[in-house]
Protein backbone atom coordinates (compact mmCIF):
# COMPACT_ATOMS: atom_id res chain seq x y z
CA UNK A 1 0.00 0.00 0.00
CA UNK A 2 1.30 3.57 -0.91
CA UNK A 3 1.40 6.41 1.59
CA UNK A 4 0.53 9.26 -0.10
CA UNK A 5 3.13 12.24 -0.53
CA UNK A 6 2.06 14.74 0.96
CA UNK A 7 1.91 18.56 -0.08
CA UNK A 8 2.04 20.58 3.12
CA UNK A 9 1.22 23.56 1.38
CA UNK A 10 -2.13 21.80 0.06
CA UNK A 11 -3.23 20.72 2.96
CA UNK A 12 -2.55 23.64 5.50
CA UNK A 13 -5.06 25.47 2.56
CA UNK A 14 -7.85 22.22 2.86
CA UNK A 15 -7.96 22.14 6.60
CA UNK A 16 -8.15 26.38 6.38
CA UNK A 17 -11.02 25.83 4.41
CA UNK A 18 -12.95 23.31 5.57
CA UNK A 19 -12.07 25.16 9.32
CA UNK A 20 -14.08 28.31 7.48
CA UNK A 21 -16.81 26.07 6.12
CA UNK A 22 -17.59 24.57 9.45
CA UNK A 23 -17.46 28.14 11.11
CA UNK A 24 -19.84 29.39 8.98
CA UNK A 25 -22.18 26.48 9.54
CA UNK A 26 -21.96 26.83 13.20
CA UNK A 27 -22.56 30.66 12.79
CA UNK A 28 -25.85 29.86 10.89
CA UNK A 29 -26.86 27.01 13.08
CA UNK A 30 -26.08 29.64 16.19
CA UNK A 31 -27.86 32.50 14.40
CA UNK A 32 -31.10 30.04 13.77
CA UNK A 33 -31.51 29.05 17.17
CA UNK A 34 -30.97 32.69 18.83
CA UNK A 35 -33.29 34.21 16.26
CA UNK A 36 -35.85 31.08 17.34
CA UNK A 37 -36.19 28.94 14.15
CA UNK A 38 -36.44 25.47 15.00
CA UNK A 39 -33.61 24.35 12.79
CA UNK A 40 -33.60 20.90 14.22
CA UNK A 41 -36.57 19.68 11.85
CA UNK A 42 -34.97 21.23 9.32
CA UNK A 43 -31.36 20.19 9.78
CA UNK A 44 -33.63 16.64 10.15
CA UNK A 45 -35.12 16.71 6.62
CA UNK A 46 -31.67 17.82 5.02
CA UNK A 47 -30.08 14.94 6.82
CA UNK A 48 -32.37 12.55 5.34
CA UNK A 49 -32.40 14.13 1.92
CA UNK A 50 -28.57 14.30 1.99
CA UNK A 51 -28.15 10.27 3.29
CA UNK A 52 -30.64 9.31 0.46
CA UNK A 53 -28.68 11.19 -1.89
CA UNK A 54 -25.81 9.80 -0.32
CA UNK A 55 -26.55 6.37 -0.65
CA UNK A 56 -27.81 6.28 -3.59
CA UNK A 57 -26.06 9.02 -5.51
CA UNK A 58 -24.27 6.61 -7.65
CA UNK A 59 -26.95 4.52 -8.89
CA UNK A 60 -28.00 8.23 -9.86
CA UNK A 61 -25.16 9.78 -11.29
CA UNK A 62 -24.51 6.83 -13.31
CA UNK A 63 -28.19 6.91 -14.85
CA UNK A 64 -27.86 10.58 -15.62
CA UNK A 65 -24.81 9.90 -17.01
CA UNK A 66 -25.85 7.30 -19.15
CA UNK A 67 -22.82 5.37 -18.08
CA UNK A 68 -23.18 1.77 -18.46
CA UNK A 69 -21.30 -0.65 -15.70
CA UNK A 70 -19.80 -3.29 -17.84
CA UNK A 71 -18.01 -6.71 -16.74
CA UNK A 72 -14.37 -7.76 -16.91
CA UNK A 73 -14.99 -10.04 -20.19
CA UNK A 74 -16.14 -7.02 -21.86
CA UNK A 75 -13.60 -4.86 -20.69
CA UNK A 76 -10.28 -7.09 -20.36
CA UNK A 77 -7.89 -4.07 -20.81
CA UNK A 78 -9.64 -1.43 -18.83
CA UNK A 79 -10.07 -4.11 -15.83
CA UNK A 80 -6.65 -5.16 -15.72
CA UNK A 81 -4.92 -1.64 -15.70
CA UNK A 82 -7.61 -0.92 -12.68
CA UNK A 83 -6.98 -3.84 -10.74
CA UNK A 84 -3.41 -3.15 -10.32
CA UNK A 85 -3.96 0.41 -9.67
CA UNK A 86 -6.09 -0.61 -6.95
CA UNK A 87 -3.42 -3.48 -6.02
CA UNK A 88 -0.73 -0.29 -5.28
CA UNK A 89 -3.62 2.18 -3.63
CA UNK A 90 -4.23 -0.92 -1.64
CA UNK A 91 -8.28 -0.46 -2.05
CA UNK A 92 -10.24 -3.01 -3.24
CA UNK A 93 -11.28 -2.71 -6.82
CA UNK A 94 -14.26 -0.51 -7.94
CA UNK A 95 -17.00 -1.29 -10.97
CA UNK A 96 -16.01 0.49 -14.10
CA UNK A 97 -19.01 2.20 -16.60
CA UNK A 98 -18.48 3.22 -20.17
CA UNK A 99 -20.56 6.36 -20.77
CA UNK A 100 -21.62 6.65 -24.80
CA UNK A 101 -20.05 9.79 -25.20
CA UNK A 102 -17.62 11.56 -27.96
CA UNK A 103 -16.47 14.22 -24.89
CA UNK A 104 -13.35 13.29 -23.31
CA UNK A 105 -14.24 12.84 -19.72
CA UNK A 106 -13.93 10.46 -16.57
CA UNK A 107 -15.71 10.57 -13.45
CA UNK A 108 -15.95 8.69 -10.23
CA UNK A 109 -18.75 7.90 -7.29
CA UNK A 110 -19.91 5.70 -4.73
CA UNK A 111 -19.69 6.64 -1.02
CA UNK A 112 -16.91 4.10 -0.29
CA UNK A 113 -14.55 2.19 -2.17
CA UNK A 114 -16.73 -0.81 -2.05
CA UNK A 115 -19.46 0.58 -3.70
CA UNK A 116 -17.40 2.78 -6.11
CA UNK A 117 -17.70 3.19 -9.80
CA UNK A 118 -15.38 4.53 -11.93
CA UNK A 119 -16.81 5.61 -15.74
CA UNK A 120 -14.42 6.80 -18.82
CA UNK A 121 -16.57 8.29 -21.97
CA UNK A 122 -15.68 6.25 -24.70
CA UNK A 123 -14.09 9.86 -26.12
CA UNK A 124 -11.71 9.50 -23.43
CA UNK A 125 -10.67 5.95 -24.21
CA UNK A 126 -10.38 7.43 -28.33
CA UNK A 127 -8.33 10.43 -27.56
CA UNK A 128 -5.76 8.82 -24.99
CA UNK A 129 -3.18 6.46 -25.51
CA UNK A 130 -3.16 3.98 -22.77
CA UNK A 131 -0.22 5.60 -20.32
CA UNK A 132 -2.97 8.38 -20.21
CA UNK A 133 -5.87 6.76 -19.74
CA UNK A 134 -4.14 5.09 -16.79
CA UNK A 135 -3.13 7.95 -15.19
CA UNK A 136 -6.88 9.47 -15.74
CA UNK A 137 -7.90 6.41 -13.95
CA UNK A 138 -5.18 6.91 -10.82
CA UNK A 139 -6.73 10.24 -10.75
CA UNK A 140 -10.54 8.82 -10.30
CA UNK A 141 -8.86 6.40 -7.91
CA UNK A 142 -7.23 9.17 -5.85
CA UNK A 143 -10.59 10.44 -5.51
CA UNK A 144 -12.25 7.10 -4.70
CA UNK A 145 -9.37 6.45 -1.83
CA UNK A 146 -9.63 10.40 -0.42
CA UNK A 147 -13.35 9.40 0.08
CA UNK A 148 -14.27 12.74 -1.89
CA UNK A 149 -18.16 12.26 -2.63
CA UNK A 150 -18.18 11.36 1.19
CA UNK A 151 -16.54 14.69 2.16
CA UNK A 152 -18.23 16.79 -0.58
CA UNK A 153 -21.71 15.90 0.72
CA UNK A 154 -20.99 16.52 4.32
CA UNK A 155 -19.21 20.17 3.35
CA UNK A 156 -22.69 21.25 1.03
CA UNK A 157 -24.75 19.47 3.64
CA UNK A 158 -25.68 22.88 5.60
CA UNK A 159 -25.05 24.91 2.66
CA UNK A 160 -28.05 23.23 0.72
CA UNK A 161 -29.92 24.13 3.94
CA UNK A 162 -29.16 27.64 4.02
CA UNK A 163 -30.65 27.42 0.41
CA UNK A 164 -33.52 25.90 1.12
CA UNK A 165 -34.17 28.24 3.87
CA UNK A 166 -33.33 31.40 1.93
CA UNK A 167 -36.11 30.17 -0.79
CA UNK A 168 -38.95 28.95 2.29
CA UNK A 169 -37.99 32.24 3.94
CA UNK A 170 -39.12 34.22 0.91
CA UNK A 171 -42.12 32.61 -0.17
CA UNK A 172 -43.61 32.12 3.35
CA UNK A 173 -41.96 34.36 5.84
CA UNK A 174 -44.49 34.32 8.77
CA UNK A 175 -46.41 31.27 8.82
CA UNK A 176 -43.72 29.38 10.14
CA UNK A 177 -43.15 32.17 12.92
CA UNK A 178 -45.03 32.92 16.04
CA UNK A 179 -43.52 30.59 18.78
CA UNK A 180 -42.16 33.37 20.83
CA UNK A 181 -39.15 34.13 19.06
CA UNK A 182 -37.47 37.82 17.98
CA UNK A 183 -40.23 38.49 15.63
CA UNK A 184 -38.25 42.15 14.83
CA UNK A 185 -35.68 39.60 13.21
CA UNK A 186 -37.14 37.47 11.24
CA UNK A 187 -36.82 39.83 8.26
CA UNK A 188 -33.04 39.81 8.33
CA UNK A 189 -33.57 35.43 7.69
CA UNK A 190 -33.53 35.47 3.77
CA UNK A 191 -30.75 38.01 3.35
CA UNK A 192 -28.56 35.66 6.11
CA UNK A 193 -29.47 32.80 4.74
CA UNK A 194 -28.24 33.91 1.45
CA UNK A 195 -25.20 35.30 2.56
CA UNK A 196 -24.25 31.53 4.38
CA UNK A 197 -25.54 29.88 0.73
CA UNK A 198 -23.01 32.10 -1.46
CA UNK A 199 -20.30 32.15 0.88
CA UNK A 200 -20.21 28.20 1.80
CA UNK A 201 -20.99 27.59 -1.95
CA UNK A 202 -17.66 29.34 -2.17
CA UNK A 203 -16.13 27.72 0.12
CA UNK A 204 -17.05 24.51 -1.34
CA UNK A 205 -15.80 25.27 -4.66
CA UNK A 206 -11.91 25.95 -3.19
CA UNK A 207 -12.40 23.04 -1.80
CA UNK A 208 -13.39 20.59 -4.54
CA UNK A 209 -9.98 22.62 -6.64
CA UNK A 210 -8.18 21.49 -3.32
CA UNK A 211 -9.30 17.77 -3.71
CA UNK A 212 -8.27 17.72 -7.07
CA UNK A 213 -5.19 19.09 -6.87
CA UNK A 214 -4.88 16.09 -4.31
CA UNK A 215 -6.18 13.58 -6.68
CA UNK A 216 -3.86 14.44 -9.13
CA UNK A 217 -0.96 14.31 -6.65
CA UNK A 218 -2.49 10.84 -6.24
CA UNK A 219 -2.57 9.90 -9.63
CA UNK A 220 1.28 11.20 -9.97
CA UNK A 221 2.21 8.68 -7.20
CA UNK A 222 0.56 5.94 -8.15
CA UNK A 223 1.66 6.00 -11.38
CA UNK A 224 5.18 7.58 -10.85
CA UNK A 225 4.63 9.64 -14.08
CA UNK A 226 3.12 13.24 -13.09
CA UNK A 227 3.94 13.85 -17.07
CA UNK A 228 1.62 11.30 -18.41
CA UNK A 229 -1.57 12.65 -16.46
CA UNK A 230 -0.34 16.40 -17.52
CA UNK A 231 -0.66 15.34 -21.84
CA UNK A 232 -3.81 13.81 -20.64
CA UNK A 233 -5.54 16.72 -18.95
CA UNK A 234 -3.91 19.18 -22.04
CA UNK A 235 -5.27 16.20 -24.44
CA UNK A 236 -9.20 16.57 -22.90
CA UNK A 237 -9.50 20.41 -22.43
CA UNK A 238 -8.79 20.48 -25.92
CA UNK A 239 -5.64 22.88 -25.00
CA UNK A 240 -3.53 21.19 -28.02
CA UNK A 241 -5.83 22.64 -30.36
CA UNK A 242 -5.57 25.82 -29.49
CA UNK A 243 -1.78 25.92 -30.09
CA UNK A 244 -1.66 27.55 -33.94
CA UNK A 245 0.08 25.50 -37.44
CA UNK A 246 0.16 28.50 -39.48
CA UNK A 247 3.53 29.75 -39.67
CA UNK A 248 4.34 33.12 -38.28
CA UNK A 249 5.42 34.49 -41.43
CA UNK A 250 2.72 33.49 -43.07
CA UNK A 251 0.17 35.11 -40.46
CA UNK A 252 2.49 38.20 -40.19
CA UNK A 253 0.48 40.18 -43.02
CA UNK A 254 -2.35 39.86 -40.75
CA UNK A 255 -0.24 41.39 -37.94
CA UNK A 256 -2.91 44.20 -36.91
CA UNK A 257 -4.90 42.16 -35.25
CA UNK A 258 -2.33 41.60 -32.71
CA UNK A 259 -3.17 44.87 -31.23
CA UNK A 260 -6.68 43.47 -30.28
CA UNK A 261 -5.81 42.47 -26.52
CA UNK A 262 -6.85 39.27 -26.09
CA UNK A 263 -9.51 38.98 -22.95
CA UNK A 264 -7.19 37.06 -20.29
CA UNK A 265 -8.23 36.83 -16.77
CA UNK A 266 -10.85 34.81 -15.89
CA UNK A 267 -9.51 35.67 -11.92
CA UNK A 268 -13.48 35.81 -10.71
CA UNK A 269 -14.66 32.86 -12.97
CA UNK A 270 -11.96 31.14 -11.36
CA UNK A 271 -13.56 31.20 -7.54
CA UNK A 272 -16.45 29.43 -9.12
CA UNK A 273 -14.42 26.41 -10.74
CA UNK A 274 -15.05 22.88 -9.17
CA UNK A 275 -11.83 22.58 -10.90
CA UNK A 276 -8.45 24.24 -10.78
CA UNK A 277 -7.52 25.26 -14.65
CA UNK A 278 -5.30 23.10 -16.47
CA UNK A 279 -2.68 25.53 -16.23
CA UNK A 280 -2.43 24.89 -12.61
CA UNK A 281 -3.06 21.40 -12.62
CA UNK A 282 0.17 20.91 -15.35
CA UNK A 283 2.04 23.21 -12.67
CA UNK A 284 1.37 21.47 -9.96
CA UNK A 285 2.12 18.35 -11.86
CA UNK A 286 5.51 19.62 -12.83
CA UNK A 287 6.86 19.96 -9.34
CA UNK A 288 5.61 16.56 -8.22
CA UNK A 289 8.02 15.31 -10.95
CA UNK A 290 10.71 17.10 -10.17
CA UNK A 291 9.88 15.74 -6.50
CA UNK A 292 9.82 12.21 -7.17
CA UNK A 293 12.91 12.58 -9.31
CA UNK A 294 14.51 14.34 -6.33
CA UNK A 295 13.79 11.15 -4.00
CA UNK A 296 14.63 8.53 -6.79
CA UNK A 297 18.10 9.10 -6.70
CA UNK B 1 -5.60 48.69 -24.45
CA UNK B 2 -4.13 52.04 -23.64
CA UNK B 3 -5.92 55.05 -24.58
CA UNK B 4 -4.22 55.91 -27.65
CA UNK B 5 -4.45 52.23 -28.90
CA UNK B 6 -8.29 52.79 -28.16
CA UNK B 7 -9.05 56.26 -30.00
CA UNK B 8 -6.70 54.98 -32.73
CA UNK B 9 -9.25 52.12 -33.34
CA UNK B 10 -12.18 54.36 -33.19
CA UNK B 11 -10.46 56.43 -35.66
CA UNK B 12 -9.16 53.72 -37.40
CA UNK B 13 -5.93 55.18 -37.64
CA UNK B 14 -4.35 52.33 -35.83
CA UNK B 15 -0.98 51.86 -36.23
CA UNK B 16 1.35 48.93 -35.80
CA UNK B 17 2.65 48.04 -32.47
CA UNK B 18 6.56 48.68 -32.21
CA UNK B 19 9.38 46.39 -31.91
CA UNK B 20 10.05 45.89 -28.05
CA UNK B 21 13.17 45.32 -27.16
CA UNK B 22 12.91 45.25 -23.29
CA UNK B 23 12.78 41.69 -22.35
CA UNK B 24 15.23 40.46 -24.87
CA UNK B 25 17.72 40.11 -22.10
CA UNK B 26 15.59 38.21 -19.65
CA UNK B 27 16.59 34.89 -21.78
CA UNK B 28 20.28 35.25 -20.41
CA UNK B 29 19.39 34.53 -16.93
CA UNK B 30 16.39 32.18 -17.79
CA UNK B 31 19.26 30.29 -19.77
CA UNK B 32 20.80 29.51 -16.20
CA UNK B 33 18.01 28.22 -14.71
CA UNK B 34 17.56 25.97 -18.41
CA UNK B 35 20.48 24.41 -18.11
CA UNK B 36 20.92 23.61 -14.11
CA UNK B 37 17.24 22.78 -13.48
CA UNK B 38 16.25 21.02 -17.03
CA UNK B 39 19.48 20.09 -19.11
CA UNK B 40 18.47 22.50 -21.66
CA UNK B 41 21.73 23.42 -23.10
CA UNK B 42 21.77 26.39 -25.21
CA UNK B 43 23.14 25.85 -28.42
CA UNK B 44 25.92 28.61 -30.11
CA UNK B 45 23.47 30.22 -32.34
CA UNK B 46 20.53 32.50 -32.50
CA UNK B 47 19.07 34.23 -35.02
CA UNK B 48 16.72 37.29 -36.08
CA UNK B 49 14.22 36.76 -38.65
CA UNK B 50 12.85 39.64 -40.72
CA UNK B 51 10.46 40.58 -43.61
CA UNK B 52 11.81 40.99 -47.23
CA UNK B 53 12.46 44.43 -46.96
CA UNK B 54 11.69 46.40 -50.59
CA UNK B 55 14.54 45.71 -53.50
CA UNK B 56 15.69 49.79 -53.52
CA UNK B 57 15.74 49.70 -49.69
CA UNK B 58 16.83 46.34 -49.58
CA UNK B 59 20.82 46.66 -51.08
CA UNK B 60 21.79 49.71 -48.77
CA UNK B 61 20.23 47.76 -45.71
CA UNK B 62 22.37 44.92 -46.13
CA UNK B 63 25.23 46.91 -46.25
CA UNK B 64 24.40 48.37 -43.56
CA UNK B 65 23.79 45.11 -41.69
CA UNK B 66 26.86 43.58 -43.05
CA UNK B 67 29.38 46.26 -42.06
CA UNK B 68 27.61 46.78 -38.49
CA UNK B 69 27.95 42.65 -38.11
CA UNK B 70 31.66 42.48 -38.93
CA UNK B 71 32.46 45.48 -36.84
CA UNK B 72 30.66 43.67 -34.01
CA UNK B 73 31.76 40.49 -34.30
CA UNK B 74 35.76 41.75 -34.49
CA UNK B 75 34.56 42.90 -30.63
CA UNK B 76 33.02 39.94 -29.52
CA UNK B 77 34.73 37.29 -31.54
CA UNK B 78 31.28 35.53 -33.15
CA UNK B 79 30.54 35.21 -36.56
CA UNK B 80 27.86 35.83 -38.82
CA UNK B 81 25.84 34.65 -41.89
CA UNK B 82 22.76 36.15 -43.53
CA UNK B 83 20.49 33.78 -45.20
CA UNK B 84 17.30 34.22 -46.86
CA UNK B 85 14.55 31.44 -46.70
CA UNK B 86 11.64 29.65 -48.20
CA UNK B 87 9.42 32.94 -47.67
CA UNK B 88 11.92 35.53 -48.68
CA UNK B 89 12.48 36.32 -45.14
CA UNK B 90 15.82 37.19 -44.09
CA UNK B 91 17.75 36.13 -41.39
CA UNK B 92 21.16 37.33 -40.35
CA UNK B 93 22.48 34.23 -38.13
CA UNK B 94 24.90 34.68 -35.42
CA UNK B 95 27.20 32.17 -33.79
CA UNK B 96 29.55 32.70 -30.58
CA UNK B 97 30.11 30.10 -27.58
CA UNK B 98 29.43 32.12 -25.14
CA UNK B 99 25.34 32.91 -24.28
CA UNK B 100 25.53 36.34 -22.65
CA UNK B 101 27.24 37.41 -26.15
CA UNK B 102 25.08 36.16 -28.34
CA UNK B 103 22.29 38.00 -26.59
CA UNK B 104 24.24 40.82 -26.73
CA UNK B 105 24.78 40.46 -30.40
CA UNK B 106 21.09 40.25 -31.11
CA UNK B 107 20.20 42.70 -29.27
CA UNK B 108 22.61 45.17 -30.99
CA UNK B 109 21.43 44.37 -34.45
CA UNK B 110 17.67 44.28 -33.54
CA UNK B 111 19.22 48.05 -32.09
CA UNK B 112 20.40 49.00 -35.18
CA UNK B 113 17.61 47.79 -37.10
CA UNK B 114 14.97 50.24 -35.19
CA UNK B 115 17.67 53.22 -35.06
CA UNK B 116 18.35 52.56 -38.55
CA UNK B 117 13.90 53.30 -39.51
CA UNK B 118 13.50 49.28 -40.16
CA UNK B 119 12.19 48.12 -36.66
CA UNK B 120 8.66 47.33 -38.80
CA UNK B 121 10.32 44.70 -40.36
CA UNK B 122 11.61 42.62 -37.65
CA UNK B 123 9.56 39.16 -36.90
CA UNK B 124 11.42 37.60 -34.02
CA UNK B 125 14.86 37.11 -32.65
CA UNK B 126 15.36 33.22 -31.95
CA UNK B 127 17.10 31.45 -29.53
CA UNK B 128 18.07 27.63 -29.80
CA UNK B 129 18.31 25.06 -26.67
CA UNK B 130 18.72 21.18 -26.83
CA UNK B 131 17.03 18.49 -24.96
CA UNK B 132 17.63 15.86 -27.52
CA UNK B 133 15.59 17.91 -30.04
CA UNK B 134 15.74 21.63 -30.81
CA UNK B 135 14.10 23.28 -28.12
CA UNK B 136 13.36 26.99 -29.83
CA UNK B 137 12.36 30.29 -27.30
CA UNK B 138 11.14 32.97 -29.93
CA UNK B 139 11.09 36.29 -29.11
CA UNK B 140 8.17 38.02 -31.00
CA UNK B 141 9.35 41.88 -31.16
CA UNK B 142 6.20 43.26 -31.24
CA UNK B 143 4.45 40.93 -28.38
CA UNK B 144 7.66 41.82 -26.36
CA UNK B 145 7.19 38.19 -25.17
CA UNK B 146 8.53 35.12 -25.67
CA UNK B 147 6.93 31.42 -26.53
CA UNK B 148 8.71 27.43 -26.78
CA UNK B 149 8.56 26.53 -30.39
CA UNK B 150 9.60 22.47 -30.30
CA UNK B 151 9.38 21.40 -33.80
CA UNK B 152 9.06 17.43 -34.75
CA UNK B 153 8.55 15.69 -37.79
CA UNK B 154 6.77 16.90 -40.81
CA UNK B 155 5.12 20.23 -39.92
CA UNK B 156 4.05 18.95 -36.38
CA UNK B 157 5.24 20.12 -32.82
CA UNK B 158 5.27 19.00 -29.45
CA UNK B 159 2.59 21.00 -27.95
CA UNK B 160 2.50 18.96 -24.93
CA UNK B 161 6.54 19.55 -24.05
CA UNK B 162 5.89 23.11 -24.93
CA UNK B 163 3.22 23.47 -21.98
CA UNK B 164 5.44 22.07 -20.05
CA UNK B 165 8.87 24.18 -20.61
CA UNK B 166 6.31 27.39 -20.31
CA UNK B 167 5.44 26.14 -16.54
CA UNK B 168 9.21 25.48 -15.82
CA UNK B 169 9.83 29.00 -16.88
CA UNK B 170 7.46 31.03 -15.99
CA UNK B 171 9.17 32.74 -13.18
CA UNK B 172 11.90 33.73 -15.73
CA UNK B 173 10.78 34.75 -18.71
CA UNK B 174 7.85 37.02 -19.84
CA UNK B 175 6.04 34.16 -21.78
CA UNK B 176 3.11 35.00 -23.93
CA UNK B 177 0.00 34.11 -22.36
CA UNK B 178 -2.41 33.75 -25.07
CA UNK B 179 -1.70 30.24 -26.75
CA UNK B 180 -3.24 31.07 -30.01
CA UNK B 181 -0.37 33.47 -31.02
CA UNK B 182 2.15 31.06 -30.08
CA UNK B 183 3.02 30.85 -34.21
CA UNK B 184 4.99 28.16 -35.22
CA UNK B 185 8.54 28.98 -37.81
CA UNK B 186 8.99 26.14 -39.75
CA UNK B 187 12.08 25.18 -40.74
CA UNK B 188 14.26 27.68 -38.81
CA UNK B 189 17.94 27.89 -40.19
CA UNK B 190 19.49 27.86 -36.87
Amino acid sequence: MVRWAKDRGLQVRMIGTMFLIALVYFIFIAVLAYIGIDSLLLLLIVTGMILLQYFFSDRMVLLSMGARVVTEQEEPRLYETLTRLCSIAGIPRPKLAIVNSAIPNAFATGRNAKNSVVAVTTGLRSTLNQEELEAVLAHELSHVKNRDVMVMTLASLISTAAFFIFRNSLSASRVTSGRGGKQNLWFIIPVFAAAVWVISYLLIKALSRYREFSADRGSAVLTGRPSQLASALMKISGMMDRVPKDDLRKVEGMNAFFIIPALSGSSIMALFATHPSVEQRIAALDRIEKELAGRGD
Amino acid sequence: MGIREALGALLGTTALPKANLDKLFAISSASVTMQSEFNLVPAPRAGICFKPIESSQYDEARTEIEELLQFSSRETGSSFRIVTDEYRFTWVILEDPDFDDLVGGIHLVSQTLIEKGFGDYLLCAIFRFEKGKPVYWVYHFKLGRFYPFIPLDGKTRDSAMEFRVRSLLEKDLPIEKEIAKWYPLWGIPL
